[in-house]
């Protein structure tokens, strides 16, 4: 537990640093309507590294470093440039090409010399819960050096200046979102940028507030995510994207109650979540009609929440069966596990199996996953069958269920009858 | 530069029906199956890889003249238990029926080997791997290279009845020769025995029963996924309580994920090839065993 904690608050550390700057760059980014712009830099600078990886030097070395950073400041160049287009063509569109091309060209060049694959992927794919505090130490001065930057061009920097200023802006992103992805991986870095903006836009109009708001907004749900990827044993850094994502449907949630009527948002939230529920439950009244031996997410679910809903509809033997088969299989299951720990343990414990002995528990291990496997086609056979059987009444009681739940003007439609 | 390529193209043209001729095309999938190839067919064969050296034939995206090459060879050798997949496509997509399964030049190298860690059609817990087949990397065990050129001599006296004691001759003398090399690998080893060790990914089990070396985790849960906190943080703790000293990466695995728990825990890295050419050094089936051995004795004695 404490052991698991030592690891999880220098990755909080890295992602307050990240957040500080990117809720920044993300409200830059919004403005200016380039949601997309941190893949192309971030790409941009992987093929960079690239080249220099393609010319012989080593990785993390001052050339590569200098590479990425000339193709980053190239790309800055064209940005700036490009900036002018959007009355025609969406920069977006442009954003879109070249993070396309950076990242094909870089497949060509990897397919020249294999071993740079796991270099390319290093740089993209960074893993916030192996970075450390020589991470932090690194990113520090960097990220201070460009905020210092921008607080003292402040005025320049609201997405209207001249060519200079929108060069001077993205070249100090490139510069920020290379670092960034290495550590944490383009999803991660997406999220650090976009979310916390967004939701500091959606609740204030200047920038201060929006930075505090995001600020807040991005610590909190940075830590969330980590203790989620801690408590439910999670990939920290899918963990954390998740929980981004989370905060953001919250904040959309949350937005019509705190800025607006709030009595239409309450109405309008009550008949989306009962046309929800009214369509998930009719979407499955009608695949079980038509297709009973398919998937049924919804009955699934229920059942796995409460197996004993299986005795409303299954017959006796057919209960029976089904614990069987489900006994078996476990029980099968649990003897190639014993053999696999059995041939494990004698890698390096007795005297050696020989071949025979090996390729006889080999075998054996083949027919426990057949005959499991037969198990739990015999499970899903019986369910598909009592599913078939029950069909009709359960696909009408579910269609009920959708209309109750629906908000359909019923009053309306009683009186227009009766009339 | 259109006249060049038109007279390369000829010439190429030219020479591969008498290059066909003289010696019997033969395509693998990886570099293992490759060497040992070459190791049976010796000068009588030509055979090529189709996934490059140190790539990750899993995830391996063919290319068009991958096609082209399976429409020159008569022999196609692959490593099967679900390793290399995209293969069957790609014999579909040349039209070369005689390479696809149940073919005359085709030859699955995993057929009579003693699978390792099959678990039916789940995923056992933690083991790194989504193979209802079993482990694949079954090559690194050097005993298995006698059933493996086994299969491959099959299919070569079938193709080319004249050469067949050739090829026998072949195999055997590469028999003697890697029997000679298992001895000294296992007496190079022989202090490692039972040395706990952890790895990136679970490509050792194979090597492991030959060599008798303990591998007590692994970094990698699930392919493609990255670790979580917790199982990280069991992977330290089973390091400093077995005192771990040794873990093994494969060229194309990260590297920063890696020298992070090897640091926590104070052990080393060591990189090791799990298949022939994954290191520079290792260009052949026999001096990839050398490179890992040698490579295995040297973190052992630091």
């Amino acid at each position: 537990m404490t052991e698991t904690l030592t690891f999880l608050w220098p990755a909080f550390l890295v992602a307050v640093c990240l957040v500080g700057i990117h809720a920044y760059f993300g409200i830059q980014v919004l403005a200016r309507k380039v949601i997309f712009v941190d893949l192309a830099l971030a790409q941009i600078a992987a093929l960079g590294a690239t080249v220099a990886f393609m010319l012989g030097h080593p990785a993390q070395s001052l050339p590569t470093y200098g590479y990425s950073l000339a193709f980053t400041l190239l790309a800055a160049v064209l940005l700036a440039f490009t900036r002018a287009w959007g009355t025609r063509v969406p920069q977006e569109a442009l954003i879109g090409v070249i993070y396309v091309v950076a990242a094909a060209a870089a497949i060509l060049l990897i397919d020249r010399a294999p071993q740079g694959a796991e270099h390319l992927k290093q740089i993209l794919t960074g893993n916030i819960l192996t970075s450390g505090l020589n991470d932090v130490a690194a990113i520090v001065p960097l990220y201070a050096a460009i905020g210092l930057l921008h607080w003292l061009l402040r005025g320049r920097m609201g997405g209207t200046g001249s060519l200079v200023w929108e060069f001077v802006f993205y070249a100090s992103f490139g510069m920020v979102v290379t670092s960034s992805v290495a550590i944490a991986g383009v999803l991660l870095v997406f999220s650090f940028l976009i979310v916390p903006a967004a939701i500091g836009v959606m609740f204030s109009s200047s920038l201060a507030y929006q930075l505090a708001i995001g600020w807040i907004v991005g610590m909190v749900t940075s830590a969330a995510g980590l203790a989620a990827s801690f408590a439910f044993d999670l990939p920290t850094g899918a963990a954390m994207v998740c929980a981004f994502g989370a905060s953001l449907a919250v904040a959309g949630l949350l937005y019509p109650f705190l800025r607006g009527d709030r009595r239409h948002a309450l109405r309008i939230a009550i008949a989306t979540v009962r046309w929800v529920i009214a369509v998930i439950l009719a979407g499955s009244a009608i695949q079980l009609a038509v297709a009973p031996r398919a998937d049924q997410p919804l009955l699934d679910m229920i059942e796995a929440a409460a197996p004993s809903v299986r005795g409303l509809y299954f017959t006796h033997a057919e209960q029976t069966t089904f614990t069987e088969a489900g006994e078996f299989a476990e029980r099968y299951r649990m003897e190639a596990e014993h053999l696999n720990d059995v041939e494990k343990s004698n890698r390096i414990e007795g005297v050696a199996f020989d071949d025979l002995r090996v390729a006889r528990i080999s075998s054996f291990l083949k027919s426990y996953g057949e005959m499991r496997k037969g198990e739990q086609f015999v499970m899903g056979e019986v369910r598909a069958r009592a599913r078939e059987r029950v069909r009709w009444v359960v696909s009408l009681g579910l269609l009920a269920l959708a209309l109750a739940f629906a908000p359909l003007p019923w009053q309306r439609l009683g009186a227009r009858t009766s009339r | 530069m259109v006249l060049r390529f038109a007279v390369i193209a000829a010439w190429l043209a030219l020479l591969s029906p008498a290059f066909a001729q003289q010696r019997l095309q033969v395509v693998t999938t990886t570099t293992d199956l490759r060497s040992l190839t070459e190791a049976v067919g010796g000068d009588l064969i030509a055979a090529i890889n189709l996934v490059p050296a140190s790539m990750d034939a899993e995830d391996y995206q063919p290319k068009p003249q991958d096609i082209l090459r399976l429409k020159n060879a008569r022999m196609l050798v692959r490593v099967g238990l679900d390793y290399d997949l995209w293969v069957d496509k790609l014999v579909l997509q040349a039209g070369t029926r005689d390479l696809g399964r149940g073919g005359s030049g085709y030859v699955d190298a995993s057929f009579a080997i003693a699978v390792l860690e099959l678990r039916g059609m789940s995923v056992g817990p933690g083991d790194g791997h989504a193979h209802g087949s079993g482990n694949p990397h079954y090559w690194l065990d050097p005993k298995n290279a006698e059933i493996v050129t086994g299969n491959i001599l099959e299919a070569l006296a079938r193709i080319d009845p004249a050469n067949a004691a050739r090829y026998e001759a072949n195999r055997l003398a590469f028999l003697a020769r890697l029997q000679a090399k298992l001895s000294e690998w296992e007496a190079k080893l022989a202090p490692l025995k039972a040395t706990p060790i952890v790895a990136y990914h679970n490509s050792w089990p194979y090597f492991a029963r030959r060599f008798r070396l303990d591998f007590v985790a692994f970094i990698e849960t699930k392919p493609g996924v990255p670790p979580s906190p917790a199982h990280l943080a069991g992977i330290v703790k089973t390091m400093r309580e077995r005192e771990v000293r040794i873990v093994i990466r494969e060229p194309h695995e990260p590297k920063r994920d890696v020298a992070f728990v090897a640091d926590k825990a104070g052990a080393s890295v060591v990189t090791l090839a799990a298949s022939v050419g994954g290191l520079p050094q290792a260009g052949d089936y026999i001096s990839l065993f050398d490179v890992n051995v040698e490579a295995l004795k040297a973190a052992a004695a630091r």
